[in-house]
Order: structure tokens, then C-alpha cells, then sequence
């Protein structure tokens, strides 16, 4: 699914250049669940939007099945993001506006589907999360366990073969987390996503097939407690 | 639609900002309008006083020179009648011959502001390359001096003169001149068949006051003729009080003492198309060097009074005030777009996440301000109308004077003044001109043009924004 090749990132914050990725190689096998663990600002919400083509390399190559994602123009990435990758984000980033179902129709509008056909999936996707009966509520008219539920319909409703989730369970209570991670794992399972999941909580990423470790930029892989999905050989 | 719901739900959610815009908006467009109807109705003001002058159609008019000033002590013309007043009473002398004249009435029916042109240069003029039509007229003032008995004498009564304006008509072509700009409310006009005939139309305001109607007589240079029509002109002008045929007004009236049989003293032209007016006024100017020649719009600029101050102020102040308003509301409404887009950049950081790309979010960007311009657009066009039906209701009247127009301007008996002249040249007329403003299709069309310009400009500044963001910068910002 992904290789990641001598990737790094640099920022540059006044005179100073801070690498928030360095020399990082990779590779990610499809329907694999990585675990992505570290302390804030040591580089795993970089590692994440290099993954989803939300920013490039300093240097190093990224390629998603066989495409190298370094050299995409921003339209193809948007084509593919649109395609093929799922996001979910600690603060749900849903549009306040727009209602449940409307938020989730939002990531079929790049796919210029149909309005019958929009419906259709849209209705599939929150029956999937169980919030078939909040479709025409608003964001600020949920709790934040079903806000999460609606931004992860809204990663999958467009069947992407990733699912890049930034701490997805940050902002949530304990019992709210283990019904949101729990969906995750049933929805990787059934759907034989690719998962890449940062969280600061051990507890979630030993249920991962793999668990890797961000410090000062460096990836460090540990092998995870329980097999991957797809079984593909991962090598880091 | 999601473009729309989306669009409709994000203006209602910041209602409060769009509307504080869309009134920015409204304002300035609303102050153009207002302008735009308030300089609409001093052109119509001014179109007005030159129409009635001048009757529609009328592109070019040529008018006899005005006659020279006669210096003091020199002989006056030949024919002229001059009024001295010495020990023994006042005289009247024409010709070297004088009587006295107390108790006459001295009544002549002058061309006193213009010197006499040929009629056949009416023709002539009519030949002119990009000359449609043409017709000569003459634009005379009667005037009646009763001299009393013991005028003259120390302690005696001074005369009371009595004037009123009259035009000859070219009743072989009434679609040019003052006639043409009147609308017959009582009788009829004249006609082809009237060139001979004693008859006359006599302006509305003057037959008022004079208590005329249809049937009848009023009398000029002695010679009764008989009211046919009754004619209301635009208000504003200053118009002739009656219209007689114009070989009556040739065969009656004098110019200098002499008669004005087979001449005109204005020519009213019509030229081909608005393109060739200057050259048609050139080709006057080679044919009748002497004579004023004069175009609708060198004569508009030659009114005078609060009319052309008011012209001046909307044109030039209105207009600037509008630009420099539009121009304010129009960077308002950049900069609250601008912070409002600065608000959503997570949201539209999450949009492109999801593949949104930049054009789209910019198009749901300018959508929004599209919408916002468009009813500032429509509550601008609406206080254009308050504005104009404000200002029609509490302006006051204005005044235009034109130089060189026809009206009472001569009270003196004779065409040639001598240095023993009773009384003197009038200044130029001076009329009063309602104020109104009114909204023109041309002004509602700028205002539409305008509230898509301003909301597109609001627009665009904050797509620019959008297209320059990258997502992980936009996600980065409020994680």
C-alpha cells in the first residue's frame, strides 16, 4: 500500500529548521493496522498528513500503490484523497452547518455521484455507525461520541482503502473510546481497510498489528501483540 | 443541491455579518442610485428648458446675430424710431420727423434680440451635407407703451409697457421648433392651411392669466387674431406666449424699423444622426458666418442658476461621494470575507482532506458573497428609490437662465436705441425648474452590475485566501 523512502520533513519556524520527520522508511502492507504512538510535537500528525497527501516531504520519496505521491500535482491528490483515503480527526471537524447526513454526503461531492446515489450511501454509512436516526441533526446537536461516529461515516461512506485516524479518541470520555475504537476495529475488519491510528493511549495500540513509535522525528517499529489484518509481511 | 444548502446554510449561520454587508453594499449602491436618479432628473430639468426653447428634435439652431450696440450720439438706423424726452414732453422721432406722442399707444411687434437672416438660407441650410430637416422661425416681442398725457412733465404719470413674446411658426413644417415640444390641451394647432390666417395658439400659462380660450382675440401690432389652440410646453422652459403663422409674424413684425417680410431670425435644424452635429454646425457657421449657431449641448452648457449648480454638484460631488462610498462598503466587505474565511480554515482545511479541491470551495466561497452582493444590491436599489422619491418631494425649485433665449427680454419702443432710451435691456430669463429625481433602467442595471462587482470583490479576496491554504497548514492551526 504505501513505501516510504528516506522521508523527511522540515519547518522552518523564524531562522530555525525543525525536522519533524527524519529519514523515515516505511512500508505499509494493505488491510495492515499501525499503531502510531509518541509524545506531542515529535512528528506522528506530520507522518499522518504525509500519508494523506495533506503535505509533501522536505526530501524522500512516498508512494501509494506504486504511485509516487511526492511528484503528484495537487489536483490528483485531491482526485485520490477524494478516492482513496479516509480521514478522522480528534476534533471531528465536522461543518457546524450541515447536518449529519449532509456532513457525510460532503466526501461524496468531490466523486460527483448522483444525488440518489449520494442518498443512498450516505443512509448505508450512518446505518453502519448506528446514527441512522441522527441524520438530520446538527453537529452541536450530538455528543462528541456520535460527532466521531459521523466524521468516521464520513471517512467511509466513499469505500477508501485507507483510514488515517489522528487520535480519534482524544476528546472522548473512557467509555466513549472504547465504543469508538471498538467501531474501528469492526469496520477494519469487515471492510479490509488499511488503518493508520496515532494515539498517546498504549491501551489502544496493542490492539493494533503493529505499533510504531515517533521520537524527535525517528520511527521506531515494535512488533504488535495481535496479527494484522491482511496478513501482508511488514517490514520497518 | 448541495452547493445551495450548503451556501444557505452557512449565510444563515453568520446572518448578522451578511447583513451588516449586504447594508455596507446597499448603501453605497443605494447613494449611486440615488445620485444616478438625482442627476437624471437635472438632465431631464435641463432637456426640458432647451425642448421648449427649442422644440424636440432640434439639434442645431441658428439664430441672427444679435444687433450692434449703438453708440452714443450717432444717428439712428434709418426707419428706427427713437423716444427722447426733453422740456417740452416726451417725442418720438423716426426718420427725423417727431410728434408728440401723449396719449398714444405705441405698439410694435419687434425682432429685437436677433438680426434678421433670409428665409432662403432656410433652404440653403435645409441642402447641408447631414442636415435632415430645417425650418426657419421668428421669434419676435410685441411691445405696447401707453404715453401718458402729462408725460414728460415734472410730476407726470410714466408710462406702463405691456409686452409678450411671440413665435412665428413654419406651418409648412410644425415638427420643428417651440411648437413641437407643446401639447395641445384645448382647440388645435396650426395647420398648413392656417399660413395666412390670423390665428394663434396661445401658451396655457398665458392664456391663464390673460383669461383666454378657444375663440378668443388677441391683438398684436393692432391686428386681431383668433385663439385656435391652447398649449402646455415642459415645465422648466420659458416658452413663447402665442404662435402665429410665420408669413403673419413676417408680414406684422419689424426688425430695426424695417419689415421682416421673407425673413427668419432663427433656424431650427435637424441633422442626420448624433455623430454629425459638429459638422453640421460648421457648415452653418461657413454658410451664415455672422449669425449664432449654436447645439443642444453648447446650449445646455450656458445655463446658468441653482439648475446648473445642481447639475454640477451631482455630477461631480454625487459622483465622487457614490466612488468613494462604493469603495468603502466594497472593502468592508473584503475584509469581513476575508476574516470570515479566516474563521472556517478548518473546515475548509477538512474539505480539501476529504479531496475537495480549491476551485470548488472557492466557487462555494464566492457563491455566498454573490448572494450577499446581490440583496445589498436589491436593498440598494430600494433606498435608490427612497432617495430619488426623497429627494423629488423636499428639493426645492430651481432657477435656470439661458442666455440668447426668447422671452420678455426687450422693454424699449423702437428697434434702434438711441442714447435718449427710456428703458433698458432685461437680463437674461430667468425660470423656475421642479427638482425631480427619478430611477432610470440605466441606474437599476448599474446597481446589479455593481453588487455583483462589490460581492465578487469580497469574493475573490477571500478565495485567494482559500487557494494559497494548505491543508495540513489549515488542519496544523487549530489542532
Amino acid at each position: 500500500m504505501y513505501q516510504l523512502t528516506d522521508v523527511t520533513k522540515l519547518y522552518a519556524t523564524g531562522k530555525r529548521t525543525v525536522p519533524a520527520v527524519r529519514d523515515l522508511s516505511l512500508a505499509i502492507g494493505d488491510g495492515e493496522w499501525l499503531a502510531i504512538q509518541g509524545r506531542t510535537g515529535h512528528g506522528k500528525s506530520t507522518l499522518l498528513n504525509l500519508l494523506g497527501m495533506l503535505d509533501r516531504p522536505t526530501s524522500g520519496t512516498i508512494e501509494f500503490d506504486g504511485r509516487n505521491l511526492t511528484r503528484m500535482r495537487e489536483a490528483r491528490a485531491s482526485r485520490l484523497r477524494a478516492e482513496s483515503i479516509g480521514f478522522v480527526f480528534q476534533t471531528f471537524n465536522l461543518v457546524p452547518t450541515l447536518s449529519a447526513a449532509e456532513n457525510v454526503e460532503a466526501a461524496l461531492i468531490p466523486l460527483r455521484a448522483g444525488a440518489a446515489e449520494r442518498r443512498r450511501r450516505v443512509e448505508a454509512a450512518l446505518e453502519s455507525v448506528a446514527l441512522a436516526d441522527r441524520a438530520r441533526h446538527l453537529p452541536g446537536e450530538m455528543s462528541g461520541g456520535q460527532q466521531q461516529r459521523v466524521a468516521i461515516a464520513r471517512a467511509l461512506v466513499k469505500e477508501p482503502k485507507v483510514l488515517l485516524a489522528d487520535e480519534p479518541t482524544g476528546n472522548l470520555d473512557e467509555d466513549t473510546r472504547d465504543e469508538i475504537i471498538n467501531l474501528l476495529e469492526k469496520l477494519w475488519r469487515e471492510r479490509g481497510l488499511t488503518l493508520v491510528l496515532v494515539t498517546h493511549d498504549t491501551a489502544i495500540a496493542r490492539r493494533a498489528g503493529r505499533v510504531g513509535v515517533m521520537s524527535k522525528g525517528l520511527l521506531t517499529i515494535q512488533a504488535g501483540t495481535r496479527p494484522t489484518h491482511a496478513g501482508d509481511p511488514v517490514t520497518g | 443541491m448541495f452547493f445551495l444548502t450548503y451556501l444557505r446554510r452557512e449565510l444563515r449561520r453568520r446572518m448578522r455579518q451578511a447583513i451588516f454587508i449586504a447594508l455596507g453594499l446597499a448603501l453605497g449602491i443605494g447613494l449611486v442610485v440615488t445620485v444616478t436618479a438625482a442627476s437624471a432628473g437635472v438632465r431631464q430639468a435641463q432637456a426640458d428648458v432647451l425642448r421648449s426653447l427649442y422644440g424636440v428634435g432640434t439639434d442645431v439652431t441658428v439664430t441672427g446675430a444679435p444687433p450692434k450696440p449703438v453708440r452714443p450720439g450717432s444717428a439712428p438706423p434709418k426707419g428706427a424710431q427713437t423716444f427722447q424726452i426733453g422740456p417740452g414732453g416726451a417725442q418720438v422721432c423716426q426718420n427725423g420727423k417727431c410728434h408728440n406722442p401723449a396719449g398714444q399707444t405705441i405698439d410694435r411687434l419687434d425682432s429685437a434680440g436677433y438680426r434678421p437672416i433670409s428665409q432662403s438660407k432656410v433652404a440653403e441650410v435645409a441642402k447641408l451635407s447631414g442636415v435632415k430637416a430645417a425650418a426657419g422661425g421668428l421669434v419676435l416681442t410685441d411691445t405696447s407703451i401707453t404715453i401718458p398725457k402729462k408725460f414728460g412733465q415734472p410730476g407726470g404719470p410714466l408710462p406702463t409697457p405691456n409686452s409678450f413674446t411671440v413665435d412665428g411658426a413654419d406651418t409648412g413644417d410644425l415638427g420643428l421648433g417651440p411648437l413641437s415640444a407643446g401639447t395641445i390641451t384645448s382647440g388645435r394647432s396650426l395647420r398648413s392651411s392656417d399660413g395666412t390666417s390670423n390665428v394663434a395658439v396661445v401658451d396655457s400659462s398665458y392664456a391663464h392669466s390673460h383669461k383666454l380660450k378657444i375663440g378668443s382675440t388677441v391683438h398684436i401690432v393692432k391686428h386681431s387674431f383668433k385663439v385656435i389652440g391652447i398649449v402646455a410646453q415642459p415645465q422648466g422652459g420659458n416658452p413663447p406666449d402665442m404662435y402665429i403663422p410665420l408669413a403673419r409674424a413676417q408680414a406684422i413684425g419689424t426688425a430695426a424699423g424695417k419689415s421682416l417680410k421673407n425673413d427668419v431670425n432663427t433656424i431650427y435644424v435637424t441633422a442626420a444622426s448624433a455623430a454629425v452635429i459638429p459638422a453640421v454646425q460648421a457648415e452653418i457657421r461657413k454658410l451664415l458666418p455672422g449669425d449664432t449657431v449654436t447645439t443642444a449641448a453648447s446650449l445646455a452648457s450656458q445655463v446658468t442658476g441653482s439648475l446648473s449648480s445642481t447639475a454640477k454638484l451631482a455630477n461631480d460631488l454625487g459622483r465622487w461621494l457614490s466612488v468613494l462610498v462604493l469603495i468603502a462598503a466594497f472593502a468592508v466587505a473584503s475584509l469581513l470575507t476575508m476574516a470570515a474565511v479566516a474563521r472556517r480554515v478548518r473546515e475548509f482545511g477538512t474539505l480539501k482532506a476529504l479531496g475537495w479541491r480549491s476551485r470548488r470551495i472557492t466557487a462555494q466561497v464566492m457563491g455566498e458573497s454573490l448572494v450577499i452582493g446581490i440583496v445589498g444590491g436589491a436593498a440598494g436599489i430600494a433606498l435608490g428609490f427612497a432617495g430619488a422619491a426623497i429627494i423629488t418631494a423636499v428639493a426645492p425649485e430651481l432657477s435656470a437662465s439661458i442666455p440668447g433665449s426668447n422671452g420678455p427680454r426687450i422693454v424699449s419702443v423702437g428697434g434702434g436705441a438711441t442714447a435718449g432710451r427710456a428703458f433698458p435691456q432685461a437680463a437674461a430669463p430667468t425660470v423656475a425648474v421642479p427638482m425631480s429625481a427619478s430611477v432610470t433602467v440605466a441606474a437599476i442595471v448599474a446597481a446589479v452590475l455593481l453588487a455583483v462587482a462589490g460581492g465578487l470583490l469580497a469574493g475573490s479576496f477571500g478565495s485567494w485566501r482559500i487557494a494559497r491554504l494548505r491543508p495540513a497548514d489549515a488542519l496544523a492551526r487549530v489542532a
